[in-house]
């Protein structure tokens, strides 16, 4: 892969430049050149993706049976699984997916807000500590996690001495110490875009009057939508697919999140479900490409090519 | 965000007074907003906080009140005053990361000078009082007593019937004596005049009292005891052990073995045998010690440091590579349908990353797998028993789990290029090549670099792929250590630390700081170069 | 102007800080007041299998005793490590459901308080309560028994085979693909399912010392018989009758497509196949080396939290309600596992898989669940897998029993 990765990359470069007009009626050999061969590349790229998946939903597909059936791909037909899913009173998998999407969705709009507003702070302003400050925010998230779940244990039980609404098995307790990772990699994202944008929009703002705050949240978050989007995107896809933490926040069953409640389908090692898993699996995978859908506009609309100037 | 009636800004010149009424009147109108969300944050904040101190100061928790104290001071501070500007914007999520992940740092760290873990779970109290009980043993064929509860001015007594019907009463350090006018329920005693029968409920309300109970046989001690575990029988128990409280020792009454305390975390006999459970201490650098001259970690020491360096490397670079490239390759306006693409694309990245792991470690079976039997034509290629094409294919199946991140974010960053600038470039006549090296990368990388440097710290810990898809295997038996080709530095640490059931979290943490440091080490010097590359801008 | 403006949000801040500081006193005191005057709770961790079984058994025990059953759902996986870590903090639950061979960690820890069963401990099946035990002391209330046996596709093998060879033979004169089928694993082949042959070699994991516990010093494995059981693995290897490809997974699904006549399993796996329309029987594990082939058996059962403030209700529920013939029958009505309580088990037996299983169960040994069994579990399955794939089987087994030894002794 990585080969063919190094062979493409030239080419990859030459054509959106090289041609400048595309004719309506275009000879095969210039389409191929111009978007024909990325089509190739997409194709390619698609089935790469999506191939390994295919066992999954045929797995959804084939009810009790197993997840890497020897090869025969969509043996059987039967929604079983998708029904059984929703009808299992100790796994309320219609819970678990309204709580995947509420806490996934909180955690990512703030995680979103937090690491644009400590980004700007380090784009736009000069103050003592800023890149230490910076460094360290990437740093701190290198530690590695053995102990995290004994820690966060150990807090959150001392935080449900104070406040039992937001401490173990409440869901803001939960998005709370996702939000603890708002500032960290993704700051540094949102930063390195906040610097492409150039001062001068700041400065005329300044010039007309308007405070920083509202520069902040009327002209800047605008003009770096594209990379809010996809804060946006990754911290929804890291809250949904995470359970370690989860796991040990959410204790009642109806509060737990799908990472949580699907990983029980197959982690009793002499009753796995892998066909119910592989359904809730299948299942759980559309609220991020529908996200990703809505958000695609956003992140690739060109936005900074009509404004920045 | 969307009304901003007055963001428009006049073409008109603006003498220096009006521009000041403009700006009194949109602090007037547009700011009020500001001040109002200002005001309900602040306040919901201090009032978390004010009852947070009603609890702590409640409960004597004076450390914790006077950190909730400061920290609420300064919040306000910080947004009453003036100017702070970048405090102002950096408090909200500094205070979560304090809260979440440094309180966690700083656990892990305090946790390597333990010796928590398996066996040195708790406190001293806690061991002691585990080992008491469990040192209860029944006396060998005694038989079982039923139970009642009786209650007679706020004392609990024990009103016991044997199997051959004899019925006596006793309390906590009152032997039993016999009773004769006993009301009786089918050969059981269950009342005495002068006493209530507690029933379930009551017993219930009273067990922990209940429970602590233990009525001696005798006069004579070593006759055992009666206890009750669940209110309706007794059992006659002798203790093996017995707990010096003023020497701090332990001693087993059957061999006469004394366990003292000598400051080991656990009570140990004068020939060194330990009685486990012991409890927590703190042990200084000793876990550090044994990180250094632990045997099994030191053999394969530095093959293992290689393939960790080389496994984050180039699971970086691969994945960038492809993420980057198939990023450049839908950034074409005239593609069609490159949104579907797009979504196909980041289908790796929506399904759970063991689910993956599982599936892949299914189609890369020798012998039944999808790649050897229908790709290969029926080959049997060991792609997760040899040990190099192990390697490969981790970094393969990394390298499918880990593009999408990489095709978002260079999606994302690369909006921030303006157009203009390639333009420019190829007016000027440069090659495409020489504008993808010397005009994009460059300024992608202002953006990335700090990604590809997390991403490769991330890597480098990446311990679920690993467990996930190999558990490190293949092993080499021969080698007599549990080490395998594909194990990196954190999947060996997890063995080391973590055998079986036995955690030891002590020695976890001690490794987990030393791989800190290491990988802290590396990404500050990445980072003094990617300076350089930021002054570019 | 600015002075006022500020002053102006230094009374709103404050305002809006006493409005929610008195809701959040009063929401505060309302809770305190209806968490008082309850009779006892009992927190109880099960895994989301068991907490359908559990639920209806629960509610009558409240119904009976007034005291509430609170059942919270973890993960099967997940119970062992959370117990022990949150049982010193003072928040882990009254009781847990666990395996067995948890016991040496929860015992070690001091996390689990000992059961007495009194009277009662002669209703269970011995291997129930002697796996419930842990030096001589009876930590747990076992509730389930399972283990491995040989299960026979009876359309393709109509006789129970008398040792391994004979059923070898027998399989491949069924003329299906596989004479025989085992899940094991490329990497770390399967010592759980591969124990019954060698101890059918005389080569158990370790002696035992008098009162029957398992004793971590007595190490059994590397002796004359393990040999001869790495020799023979090796020939079955070479054979392919043993082959690391077939996985958990990929056996079930051979087996239940009828393509071996023979299958060494749980009864976790033989809904899936009688479903699929086999006539199933379940016979003894077949000898390979003349010994008696031992399968490991594992209990499940209940144990009481050594920091419960509940011991007495904690107690009488799982000793005297969930070890009642009532409700341990309605357990095995619900959740299909082979009852620990000899009256129930009888009952189940009506049913011939329960009791085929059960009768190799009578000759099973419990799984050891002393600590040093995790330095055998490091060693053993890769040792086992390279000895399959063509290791050398005497060299391989002799280093194995050697580095086993030096993990224990530490």
């Amino acid at each position: 892969m990585t080969t063919a990765t190094q062979q493409h990359n030239p080419d990859a470069v030459i054509d959106p430049d090289a041609a400048v007009v595309g004719h309506p009626k275009r000879p095969f050999k210039r389409y191929f050149r111009e978007t024909g061969w990325r089509h190739l590349v997409g194709i390619a790229m698609s089935i790469f993706a999506a191939f390994p998946l295919l066992y999954v939903f045929s797995a959804s597909l084939n009810p009790g049976g197993t997840l890497v059936t020897a090869n025969s791909l969509f043996s059987n037909f039967s929604f079983q699984s998708y029904v059984d899913l929703f009808n299992r009173p100790q796994q309320p998998y219609a819970a678990w997916f309204g709580n995947t999407l509420l806490i996934g969705g909180i955690s990512s709009l703030g995680t979103v807000f937090l690491g644009a507003l400590a980004a700007y702070a380090f784009s736009r302003m000069r103050f003592i500590g800023r890149r230490v400050g910076l460094l360290t925010l990437l740093l701190v998230q290198m530690f590695p996690q053995l102990l995290a779940v004994v820690a966060i244990f150990l807090l959150l039980s001392g935080i449900s001495e104070i406040f039992p609404a937001i401490g173990l098995n409440s869901q803001i307790g939960l998005i709370m110490v996702y939000l603890g990772g708002a500032l960290g990699v993704n700051t540094y994202l949102m930063y390195g875009f906040f610097n492409t944008v150039p001062s001068s929009i700041d400065e005329a703002a300044k010039i007309d009057g308007a405070g920083h705050a509202r520069i902040f949240f009327t002209i800047i978050l605008r003009l770096v939508a594209p990379i809010l989007a996809v804060v946006g995107l990754l911290s929804f896809v890291g809250t949904t697919s995470e359970f370690v933490i989860a796991s040990i926040v959410l204790i009642d069953p109806d509060k737990q999140t799908l990472a949580v409640g699907l990983y029980q389908f197959v982690s009793q090692e002499f009753s796995r479900n892998w066909s119910i898993f592989a359904a809730g699996a299948v299942l759980a995978a559309i609220p991020v490409m529908t996200l990703f859908l809505f958000l695609q506009k956003y992140i690739v609309g060109g936005l900074t090519a009509g404004s920045v100037k | 965000m969307t009304t901003s009636p007055q963001t428009d800004p006049g073409p008109l010149r603006q003498s220096a007074r009006s521009k000041r009424a403009t700006r009194i009147a949109d602090a007037a109108s547009g700011g009020w907003k500001v001040v109002a969300a200002k005001i309900l944050g602040l306040g919901v904040v201090d009032a978390i906080a004010i009852y947070a101190l009603f609890v702590l100061v409640r409960s004597e928790s004076w450390l914790v009140a006077g950190l909730v104290a400061a920290v609420t001071l300064l919040v306000n501070w910080i947004y009453f005053s003036r100017g702070k500007l970048p405090a102002k914007y950096l408090a909200p999520g500094l205070i979560f990361l304090a809260i979440f992940q440094i309180f966690v740092l700083l656990y892990s760290g305090y946790i390597a000078f333990t010796n928590y873990g398996t066996g040195h779970n708790s406190t001293k109290e806690d061991a002691v009082n585990a080992l008491l009980l469990s040192s209860q043993n029944r006396v060998e064929d005694s038989p079982s007593y039923k139970l009642t509860v009786l209650e007679q001015l706020g004392e609990i007594s024990f009103l016991v019937t044997e199997p051959d019907g004899s019925v006596s009463i006793g309390g906590n350090e009152r032997p039993l004596e016999d009773v004769r006018n006993a009301q009786l329920e089918g050969g059981v005693a269950v009342g005495l005049n002068g006493y209530t029968s507690l029933g379930f409920q009551d017993i219930i309300a009273k067990q922990t009292e209940i429970a602590a109970i233990s009525v001696p046989l005798t006069d004579d001690p070593n006759d055992g005891m009666l206890r009750t575990p669940d209110g309706s029988s007794a059992f006659l128990y002798t203790s093996s052990l017995e707990y010096d409280e003023a020497a701090g020792t332990m001693r087993d009454t059957n061999s006469g073995t004394v366990y003292s305390d000598i400051g080991t975390g656990a009570f140990t006999s004068d020939a060194g045998q330990e009685l486990l459970p012991g409890w927590k201490i703190d042990v200084g650098f000793d876990n550090f010690i044994r990180a250094f001259s632990e045997e099994s970690i030191r053999g394969p020491l530095i093959s293992v440091t290689v393939w960790t360096f080389a496994f984050a490397f180039l699971s970086v670079f691969t994945t960038f590579a492809l993420g980057l490239f198939l990023a450049i390759v839908f950034n074409d306006k005239r593609m069609k349908s490159r949104k579907y693409y797009r979504i196909i694309m980041i289908l790796p990245y929506a399904f759970p990353g063991f689910l993956s792991a599982l599936v892949w470690a299914g189609m890369m079976n020798q012998e039944f797998g999808f790649i050897n039997t229908v790709l290969l034509g029926g080959a049997e290629v060991p792609w997760l028993t040899n040990e190099w094409l192990a390697k490969g294919s981790v970094l393969f199946v990394n390298l499918w789990l880990g593009f999408p991140y990489m095709f978002l974010v260079t999606t994302g960053a690369l909006q921030a290029i303006p157009e203009e600038l390639t333009e420019a470039a190829t007016v000027d006549g440069a090659k495409p090549w020489a504008i993808f090296r010397f005009v994009k990368l460059p300024l992608l990388l202002v953006s990335v670099a700090p990604l590809l440097i997390s991403s490769f710290a991330f890597n480098f810990n990446n311990f679920n792929l690993i467990y996930m898809l190999t558990n490190g295997g293949p092993r080499d038996v021969s080698a007599g250590v549990n080490v395998g080709a594909t194990d990196i530095l954190i999947s060996m640490v997890y063995k080391v630390a973590f055998v079986g059931a036995n955690r030891d979290y002590g020695l976890a943490s001690a490794f987990a700081i030393i791989i800190f440091i290491l990988v802290a080490g590396i990404s500050i010097i990445s980072f003094r170069r990617t300076k350089s590359l930021e002054e570019l801008n | 102007m600015k002075v006022t403006k500020r002053g102006l949000w230094a009374v709103g801040a404050l305002t809006v800080t006493a409005s929610l500081v008195l809701t959040g006193c009063t929401a505060a005191s309302d809770t305190t007041d209806s968490a008082a005057g309850n009779g006892g709770s009992l927190t109880v961790w099960v895994d989301a299998d068991r907490a359908s079984v559990l639920k209806d058994a629960a509610a009558d025990f409240t119904a009976e005793t007034g005291v509430e059953v609170k059942l919270v759902q973890k993960e099967f996986g997940d119970i062992r490590d959370q117990f022990v870590a949150q049982v010193p903090t003072g928040k882990g639950p009254d009781i847990v459901i666990g395996a067995h061979d948890w016991l040496g960690t929860f015992v070690t820890n001091g996390v689990v308080a000992p059961v007495e069963l009194g009277d009662k401990a002669d209703d269970f099946q011995a291997v129930g309560v002697t796996a419930m035990s842990y030096e001589g002391q009876v930590y747990g209330v076992p509730y389930s028994i399972e283990n491995i046996a040989l299960v026979r596709n009876t359309a393709l093998a109509p006789s129970t085979p008398a040792t391994f060879d004979e059923m070898v033979t027998m399989g491949e004169a069924a003329g299906t693909e596989y004479p025989f089928l085992v899940g094991l694993d490329p990497e770390a082949a399967d010592p759980y399912h591969l124990y019954p042959f060698q101890t059918s070699f005389g080569a158990p994991v370790f002696g035992t010392d008098a009162d029957g516990s398992y004793d971590a010093e007595a190490l059994e494995i590397g002796n004359a018989g393990g040999d001869e059981f790495a020799a023979w693995l090796a020939e079955q290897g070479a054979a392919g009758v043993l082959n690391t490809n077939i996985t958990g997974d990929l056996a079930k699904e051979k087996f239940v497509a009828g393509e071996a006549p023979f299958y060494l399993t749980g009864p976790w796996n033989v809904p899936a196949a009688v479903e699929a329309g086999i006539d199933v029987a379940i016979d003894p594990i077949p000898s390979a080396g003349g010994e008696d082939a031992q399968p490991f058996v594992g209990v499940q059962g209940f144990f009481v939290s050594a920091k419960s403030e509940n011991a007495l209700a904690a107690n009488e529920f799982i000793v005297n309600y969930m070890g009642s013939e009532e409700v341990q029958t309605a357990l095995f009505e619900v959740g299909g596992r082979a009852p620990a309580l000899t009256a129930s088990f009888e009952a189940a037996s009506a049913d011939p898989i329960v009791a085929g299983f059960g009768t190799v169960g009578e000759n099973a040994v419990p799984m050891p669940s002393i600590p040093a069994m995790g330095a055998v579990w490091e060693f053993w399955g890769v040792t086992e897998a390279a000895i399959i794939n063509g290791g050398d089987p005497t060299s391989l087994w002799q280093k194995m029993s050697g580095d086993i030894q030096t993990a224990i002794a530490g």
